[in-house]
């Protein structure tokens, strides 16, 4: 959590904090070295003096220590403290060999005939001294051959080296606090300007996460030398190609609508064109047999459902991706206007159209969508089926469904076929222009709501089933 | 009255003043005594600035007397006496014990005038917070004497004891000698000593002229007015003539600007003749102290 809270921390603020965090390890080992250099220094002037003092003494009270003189070793203490005012002693004590007080500096702290413990100034430990301490310890012992005459205590005020070891502490925090604050302010300022142009670029790929990338402006690629120089170039090439592939894929795209298009007209060319043959007939019928009733009932009636349905194509491709289609419902003639439609088609390839319609009353579904996408797999399989054998449409219907079958005995429709048509809403319109019409047929039955089964019947060709929901609530809504 | 010029005096100074001096009193003496240098004993009570005292006292002497004159000073009150009852000095300025002891080799030169008179006390001084009334609450102290042949840092309080019957051995814990009253004064301040005996003009002029001094101690006892320490010569003078010059130059000291300048940092008013009975309660100190032993 810490770790990668730190881890999130701009360059920025990191890169000041490991110059600062380094600069204080390094001021601190400075100036643990300065101030035990400090101590040693301090320590031995202390020593040199503080024995230099124990020497004017201890040859100043020589002759007097054995005869106990008071008052003469008291007077050479004063001189001794007088004299060697640079070493500030604050106190001094003679003792004989017993320990006895035979004259003190403050003799009211220390009278004559008072002991001192030898516990509380080890006489073993000829000098002491702490740093940083207020005072420093010596002690000598006057000693002439074979026995110890007395011991001199001597204590000496070291306040001005604490203090001058206080004024260094200060110096060395202050001038390692500056330091540490110029190079942390440096240190932030070196990594600003060196991630300036980071910056730029990490901008400039945060817009193309939203938007299109932008080049880097030529005149900051221009200031900007060295690896950023080339990086920021490398990084507008791209850019560059990138826009270019772009473009590319645009005119692709558009390139692949028009193409769309044209197979569009050619299909509805197509459309037009199957049911003209049987219209023509029907005009040859009428023109020959017209003075029939029934026969020119029957022909105009041909005539004007062929008519209608091509209107209907027309209109269907002027709006085939509408859904709100308003058309009439679905008649069982549309079925057999279809058998009619694609018959001129099949006699020309020797084809026999083969027509069950089960369909008793008009079903509440457009017609438009069905005609064409039934028309599609009609043509299909004519145009798959061997010349002689038979294509079969079988239409029926129940409450809830309607159900149109087209089979033929050709070679099998090829697999990718199949998957256009069953799957209309993931497949896109085939580039090669193959397989428009199959496409067609599956987006107009997924328009309506309706499925679509491609079987393979053991004894050959292909059977494709168109299945619509009829849906009731539209009924309901109709009547 | 004597190690108050030591402590001031440059030791190396002193030094070599003693090595001329122990090579004066061994062969050249007689012919410098002969060539007329007057030879000054001092045990010095001086307080103000020593060196300029003896270069003023020195000059003094020399301008009213004729002769050169020679100071001679010693860390003790016996080398002084010593000194001067061999017949090597001319005359000293010692104190009323050693003249009393031995009175039979010395006359009296004159006496100085503290106060317009020859006379002068002995203190008994404490620490000023002591609680004590007199010299019988000291007993068990360590105590400072200034020298053993002075009158007020000695003879005195010895004699107070020895009226007792006491002894300072037995009544004090321990004592020692400064050899310098003014010494005394700082063994008592410092809380070196309990007590100490202290002569009693020391005490009061080292009081006007280091206050901080003597702020410490108090006066517990002051004795009766005792002769003020004289100037004596051996009673066979080396030369008759210097002594008188010298007696006259001393008597009328007060007279002339330079005199009283050196009584003035002396804070004396003159010398006087005095009659030698003036010492006569020391001398009767002195007996009850060798009665007792």
């Amino acid at each position: 959590m810490q770790m990668s809270l730190v881890r999130s921390w701009p360059i920025t603020v990191k890169v000041p904090l490991a110059v600062a965090s380094l600069m204080l390890l390094v001021g601190l080992v400075l100036s643990e070295r300065v101030l035990s250099r400090l101590t040693d220094t301090q320590q031995r002037h202390l020593i040199e003096l503080s024995q230099s003092y124990l020497d004017g003494l201890s040859s100043a009270i020589a002759p007097s220590i054995l005869r106990e003189d008071n008052w003469e070793i008291f007077d050479a203490i004063a001189r001794a403290q007088a004299v060697n005012k640079s070493l500030h002693p604050v106190e001094t004590i003679v003792t004989n060999a017993d320990g006895i007080v035979i004259a003190a500096s403050d003799p009211k702290r220390h009278p004559v005939g008072s002991i001192i413990e030898p516990t509380h100034k080890a006489p073993s430990a000829s000098f002491s001294f702490d740093a940083g301490a207020d005072s420093a310890n010596a002690v000598r012992v006057l000693s002439y051959p074979g026995r110890v005459a007395g011991i001199i205590y001597a204590t000496f005020d070291t306040r001005h080296l604490a203090a001058e070891r206080r004024d260094v502490v200060i110096a060395l925090a202050l001038t390692n606090g500056a330091l540490t604050f110029l190079l942390a302010a440096a240190g932030w300022f070196l990594v600003a300007r060196m991630m300036q142009p980071v910056r730029i670029l990490s901008d400039h790929l945060g817009v193309a996460r939203e938007t299109l990338a932008v080049r880097i402006p030529e005149e900051i690629v221009s200031k900007t030398k060295g690896e950023f120089g080339r990086l920021f170039r490398g990084y507008n090439a791209l850019v560059r190609s990138m826009k270019e592939r772009e473009d590319l894929g645009k005119r692709l795209a558009e390139e692949k609508r028009l193409g769309s298009l044209g197979r569009l007209a050619s299909t509805v060319a197509h459309e037009i064109n199957n049911p003209l043959g049987g219209l023509f007939n029907a005009l040859a019928t009428l023109r020959s047999h017209g003075h029939i009733n029934s026969v020119r009932d029957v022909s105009l009636g041909l005539l004007e459902r062929g008519l209608i349905g091509i209107r209907d194509v027309v209109r269907t491709t002027l709006t085939i991706y509408r859904t709100d289609r308003v058309a009439r419902n679905l008649a069982p003639t549309d079925i057999d206007d279809l058998g009619l439609l694609i018959a001129p088609e099949a006699r020309r390839r020797g084809i026999q159209i083969e027509t069950e319609n089960a369909l008793r009353d008009s079903v509440s579904l457009s017609s438009t969508p069905i005609r064409q996408a039934v028309l599609n797999l009609l043509l299909n399989a004519v145009a798959a089926a061997p010349d002689g054998s038979q294509v079969r449409m079988s239409a029926q219907a129940d409450s809830d469904s309607l159900e149109i079958t087209v089979a033929d005995r050709g070679p099998g429709l090829p697999r990718a076929g199949a998957e256009i048509l069953m799957s209309p809403n993931v497949a896109p319109p085939p580039l090669d222009g193959g397989g428009l019409g199959l496409w067609t047929t599956s987006r107009l039955i997924a328009g309506i709501g309706g499925q679509i089964d491609v079987e393979y019947p053991v004894y050959g060709g292909t059977a494709v089933t168109l299945r619509i929901p009829i849906a009731r609530v539209e009924l309901s809504n109709v009547a | 009255m004597g190690s108050g010029l030591n402590h001031q005096v440059d030791r190396r100074a002193l030094l070599s003043a003693a090595t001329s001096l122990l090579i004066a009193s061994t062969g050249r003496a007689a012919a410098q005594n002969t060539s007329g240098t007057i030879r000054f004993g001092l045990t010095p009570v001086f307080l103000t600035n020593d060196l300029e005292l003896l270069g003023r006292l020195q000059s003094y002497l020399q301008r009213t007397t004729g002769h050169p004159v020679s100071l001679i000073t010693r860390r003790t009150y016996q080398e002084i006496t010593a000194l001067l009852t061999s017949g090597q000095l001319d005359a000293a300025w010692i104190c009323g014990f050693p003249f009393v002891a031995r009175r039979s080799e010395l006359q009296l030169v004159a006496v100085p005038l503290w106060h317009q008179r020859p006379l002068y006390q002995s203190y008994l001084i404490v620490d000023r917070d002591r609680r004590a009334d007199g010299l019988l609450d000291l007993r068990g102290d360590i105590h400072a004497f200034s020298d053993p042949d002075s009158n007020s840092g000695f003879l005195v309080t010895r004699a107070a004891l020895a009226e007792r019957s006491l002894k300072p051995e037995g009544f004090f814990r321990k004592t020692f000698f400064t050899y310098g009253h003014r010494d005394v004064i700082r063994a008592v301040g410092s809380g070196l000593a309990g007590s100490g005996s202290v002569d009693g003009y020391v005490y009061d002029v080292v009081s006007e002229l280091e206050p901080s001094l003597t702020a410490r101690t108090r006066i517990l006892e002051a004795s009766e007015w005792l002769g003020f320490p004289p100037i004596a010569a051996p009673k066979a003078p080396i030369d008759e003539t210097r002594l008188n010059t010298l007696t006259n130059a001393l008597l009328k000291m007060n007279e002339d600007e330079e005199g009283r300048a050196v009584l003035q940092m002396l804070r004396l008013d003159g010398f006087a003749v005095e009659d030698p009975k003036l010492f006569d309660t020391i001398s009767t100190k002195a007996a009850l102290v060798a009665a007792a032993g």
